[in-house]
């Protein structure tokens, strides 16, 4: 998939570019007036790296014409695997709940299910081990990083550990 | 999971009885001290010295939690955004508290967002120039700023840092009428680099706490210009602000104080207090703080915050009159 | 002979049981603390600086030494066993030893961790001893001028860790330089890309997109396809490094521990950027190139001896100037101070018995090193036996309580599951991760020094050329994208190349 992926790349890079200088630059970042030397600009710099990405996917549609056609040069396995989507999209939904829910409920218990829920995620041949770990994990790491290291853990505002 | 769940409830129902009865029983738990500066820095080791004769006053743990980052400003945030129970703290500093307001205009806080129990430590700002500078004094330092505009230039740790401020106010009462524009500032990464940006001839001179400057002048790798304070400064052979004619550069100096979110309620500011001063008291706390350059002088929450009002104005008023203030 | 005179004085205060218990027991707090991502070798000099406050100067030194030392070697453990980085500057090590652990041969990778180590350390601290002097003086003259070209020809690594596509490599370092950028200006304080939210205006945290990168990315992997590394064997495998190996190395282990002793004196660079130039120039002459990335040994050793060679020499800056090179010699600074000490050239004259005291510390802290660190690797080895399906979902839940604990700030790990993402899909489109970290750490120090240069000068670029250091540095970095410039082309037109799958 070499062809395919370089045009991927390259347009995406090229876009991306794009974005930057119409939208993303602009918006993103400010500059007082004031400023003597335009290099000194902090626009400067994010302009450049906008250029050189566009320059860069421009070079990846250019070497992408002197690669083998998708057809010939696919990899046996690189493709998805059944499910991958499905398991993916819950994983991330996981990520999210995890990072929004953690201060509440506290970062142990948090922890607990997505530990259990990325196990089965990814098809675990030992699940009973998978759930002791699930559970004495984040507990052994709650009692190293709080009381060895000093790092205050979100406790959460319902059951709160020593 | 259902003990779980009970246990949750229980601990739920628990929790806010608690709530009810907050400030009597005040601390039941842990109280998280927020650093908003990273570990190593001169925050970070004030907090952590002043922590050990603090946690023998303060009936439950402190935690010290580092929230670093944009020179003081997102931990500053975090508490500002903490609820008021008394139980997330936060050790604001000079540059978070005094000179980051006064200069931005997007700071996402305000001096009106916290409620100060107590300033503990001041620090002397210096002014130094590596000792082969053919520089001998501050006249000297400005009448060069003002023959030869651009070629001299300050170090600092970053916009909005003391540093930054402390040159730029001490050119401006030296007689540099538009310090920013004859004088180059040049933003470092950190106040261990700006000295060094000094030592390399990378810059002209620093303006900062002279403990920073402490070793390199007892080195004899630094020439002292002036010192903030009227008290002469330990090691720091040089004449004071006041005696230079310049007793408004007294204002000065850099501080670390305790903070709560505002609502902070009385008699928790009043604990606070009284644990600061007991704190504060320590004889191995002074020593250690004063052998690293530091004033150990505890000002009472309303002293505390008059104090920092007051050198916010100043700052203020400055950075108004020089076009200093950034809005982007 | 008085440097040698000096050094027996200084042996003296090892007469003294307490001073080199203090060594100890700091190497083997820093190697397990480094061992933990988001705990760093920073993080753990840091907490330590307390407890030295009771002790002997010298005593406390030491064992804020140790703990240093420690760290930056148990950076390499997280590393190999599950490519999770705990520091920027094991970062490096990750790129050959974990597909030696995928492969079985974890063993050999933290065995050649630690021979790489323990002989960068010890190389670090004669030069250290014995050119302190010269070196700090070379480091004064690094001005950001010199920075500037030093970091321009740091950053022709990336051609050396693109893989099979340079145009990719440069996608790649450019996403990570643009990453860079969030957070505040540093000459205007004004924002960028962070749209007025205070948690991003201190920039990304370096370590949550260092662990989403490296780590995220292999357990979405699983994952999308959970059994699809059923026929690769992990388990320890032997831990033995023949003594043939070792010497095979030696001259890659000479080399980085010489960068890392050179880049180490000067303040302000840090350990990473030396780790990937020892790692590009070993690849760049070894006879085993086609491997590196793959599982390459010389690989490990390269990049470890990299990283260790710094930490002996941050301290020429910080004993013969009083200058801090990085946060943790600040706080070595600090504790200096606490007891009364002003380090500087002086300190040689007048506490000459601590700096020969450190100075014979240092050396038997390059052996402690080897034992302590060997004892930790048969202690973390049952890692590499955990069953994949029971490891990742650890990592994971091991990142999220390590990022949180840099900055005590869930948003970070929110960032880390985002870079996480992008780092997946880089993968499996085949951009390579390496570049993106290499411009994320070295961008800002391209970007602070090159403004910094033109504030100096007041926006002329002739101050770009100062010095001979300049000069030296803008021919090497001419040679180099020369030298790859044809590389390229030459593989453009042998077109069509054999597709190459992703690694």
């Amino acid at each position: 998939m070499t062809r395919t992926t370089h045009r991927q790349i390259g347009i995406a890079a090229i876009l991306f570019a794009a974005f930057l200088t119409l939208a993303g630059i602009p918006y993103g970042v400010t500059a007082p007036d004031n400023i003597r030397n335009i290099v000194l600009s902090p626009l400067f710099w994010p302009y450049a790296l906008a250029g050189l990405l566009a320059l860069g996917g421009a070079g990846l549609l250019l070497a992408s014409r002197g690669l083998p056609s998708a057809a010939e040069a696919e990899a046996p396995g690189t493709g998805w695997r059944p499910g991958a989507g499905l398991r993916l999209a819950i994983a991330a939904v996981i990520m999210v709940l995890l990072v929004a829910f953690a201060e509440t409920v506290g970062l142990v218990w948090a922890a607990m299910p997505a530990f259990l829920a990325f196990a089965f995620l990814v098809r675990t041949r030992h699940p009973v081990a998978a759930t002791i770990a699930a559970i004495a994990a984040p507990l052994a790491l709650y009692a190293f990083f709080a009381h060895v290291a000093g790092v205050a853990i979100p406790q959460g505002i319902f059951v709160r550990l020593p | 999971m259902k003990n779980f769940r009970i246990a949750s409830v229980a601990a739920l129902s628990i929790a806010l009885t608690a709530g009810a009865s907050l400030a009597a029983d005040y601390p039941d738990r842990t109280i998280n001290m927020i650093i908003p500066y990273g570990p190593g820095g001169a925050t970070d080791i004030s907090a952590r010295t002043l922590a050990e004769p603090l946690g023998k006053v303060v009936p439950e743990a402190l935690v010290m939690v580092n929230r670093t980052g944009a020179g003081g400003a997102t931990g500053s945030v975090s508490v500002k955004h903490a609820s008021a129970d008394g139980y997330t703290m936060l050790f604001a500093r000079v540059g978070s508290h005094t000179v980051n307001p006064a200069m931005k205009d997007t700071l996402p806080y305000t001096l009106d967002d916290f409620r100060f129990v107590g300033v503990y430590e001041i620090n002397p700002v210096a002014c130094a120039v590596r000792s082969d500078s053919d520089i001998d004094s501050l006249d000297e330092l400005a009448s060069k700023v003002q023959a030869e505009p651009g070629s001299v230039t300050y170090s600092s740790s970053g916009v909005g840092a003391l540093q930054h401020i402390a040159s730029a106010m001490v050119l401006k009462s030296f007689g540099v009428e538009k310090p920013l524009e004859q004088a180059v500032h040049l933003p470092m990464k950190g106040g261990g680099a700006a000295a060094t940006a000094v030592l390399s001839g990378t810059a002209t001179f620093i303006c900062t706490n002279s403990a920073e400057l402490a070793s390199f002048v007892a080195n004899g790798q630094f020439k002292p210009l002036m010192v903030t304070t009227t008290e002469p400064v330990a090691g720091f052979d040089a004449p004071s602000a006041a005696s230079l004619g310049h007793p408004e550069l007294e204002q000065l100096v850099g501080w670390t104080g305790v903070a709560g979110p505002k609502d902070l309620p009385d008699d928790i500011a009043a604990k606070w207090g009284e644990w600061l001063a007991a704190a504060t008291a320590d004889a191995g706390f002074r020593e250690k703080m004063e052998a690293r350059g530091s004033v150990i002088e505890l000002m009472s929450p309303e002293d505390s915050a008059a104090f920092i009002q007051k050198q916010y104005e100043v700052f203020r008023a400055l950075v108004d009159e020089l076009g200093m203030r950034i809005s982007g | 002979m008085t440097l040698f005179d000096n050094l027996v004085t200084g042996a003296a205060i090892f007469t003294d049981p307490q001073a080199l218990l203090a060594l100890v027991i700091g190497i083997a707090v820093g190697t397990v603390a480094g061992a933990i991502p988001g705990l760093s070798a920073t993080m753990a000099v840091a907490l330590t600086l307390p407890f030295t406050f009771a002790l002997e100067p010298m005593t406390g030194i030491l064992l804020l030494l140790g703990v240093y030392k420690g760290g930056i070697f148990g950076g390499s453990i997280p590393a190999i066993l599950i490519k999770t980085p705990g520091t920027p500057a094991s970062s490096a090590t990750v790129l050959d030893g974990y597909p030696m652990a995928e492969k079985g041969e974890a063993g050999r990778a933290l065995t050649m961790a630690l021979y790489a180590s323990c002989t960068a350390d010890l190389f670090s601290n004669l030069a250290l001893i014995l050119a302190a002097g010269w070196l700090a003086s070379f480091a004064l003259s690094f001005g950001p001028p010199e920075f500037f070209t030093l970091i321009l020809f740091s950053l022709t690594i990336i051609a050396g860790v693109s893989g099979d596509s340079l145009l990719k490599g440069l996608v790649s370092a450019v996403l990570g330089l643009l990453l860079a950028t969030v957070g505040l200006d540093l000459v205007y304080g004004t924002n960028r890309f962070n749209f007025g939210d205070p948690n991003l205006m201190g920039g990304l945290n370096f370590i949550a997109v260092l662990i989403g990168l490296f780590a995220i990315p292999e357990i979405l992997a699983m994952v999308a396809d959970p059994h699809g590394n059923d026929g690769n064997v992990r388990g320890l495998g032997d831990n033995r490094v023949s003594f043939a190996e070792y010497r095979r190395c030696f001259k890659s282990i000479i080399r980085g521990s010489a960068i890392g002793a050179f880049l180490g004196s000067i303040p302000g660079i840090g350990a990473a950027p030396s780790a990937f130039l020892s790692y590009s120039e070993a690849r760049r002459t070894s006879p085993n190139k086609a491997n590196f990335g793959k599982g390459e040994i010389e690989g490990v050793a390269a990049a470890e001896a990299g990283n260790n060679g710094v930490a002996g020499a941050t301290l020429i800056p910080l004993l013969a100037l009083g200058v801090p090179g990085d946060v943790v010699t600040a706080i070595i600074i600090g504790a200096f101070m606490i007891h009364g000490l002003q380090p500087g050239p002086l300190m040689f004259v007048t506490n000459a018995d601590i700096v020969y005291g450190l100075f014979v510390g240092l050396i038997l802290s390059s052996f402690a090193l080897f034992f302590i660190g060997g004892a930790a690797i048969r202690v973390f080895r049952y890692v590499a036996d955990i069953p994949r399906g029971v490891l990742f979902p650890l990592v994971l839940v091991l990142c999220v309580y390590g990022c949180y604990a840099v900055n005590n700030s869930m948003f970070d790990v929110g960032v880390m599951f985002a870079i996480g993402w992008l780092g997946f899909l880089m993968m499996r489109y085949g951009v390579p991760a390496a570049p993106f970290l290499i411009a994320f750490i070295l961008g800002p120090l391209l970007e602070d020094n090159f403004r910094q240069s033109m504030l100096m000068s007041g926006g002329s670029p002739e101050i770009l050329f100062r010095s001979p250091i300049t000069w030296v540095f803008w021919g090497l970095t001419a040679i180099t994208a020369t030298a790859i410039a044809m590389a390229g082309l030459k593989a453009m037109s042998r077109a069509p190349a054999p597709a190459e799958s992703r690694d």
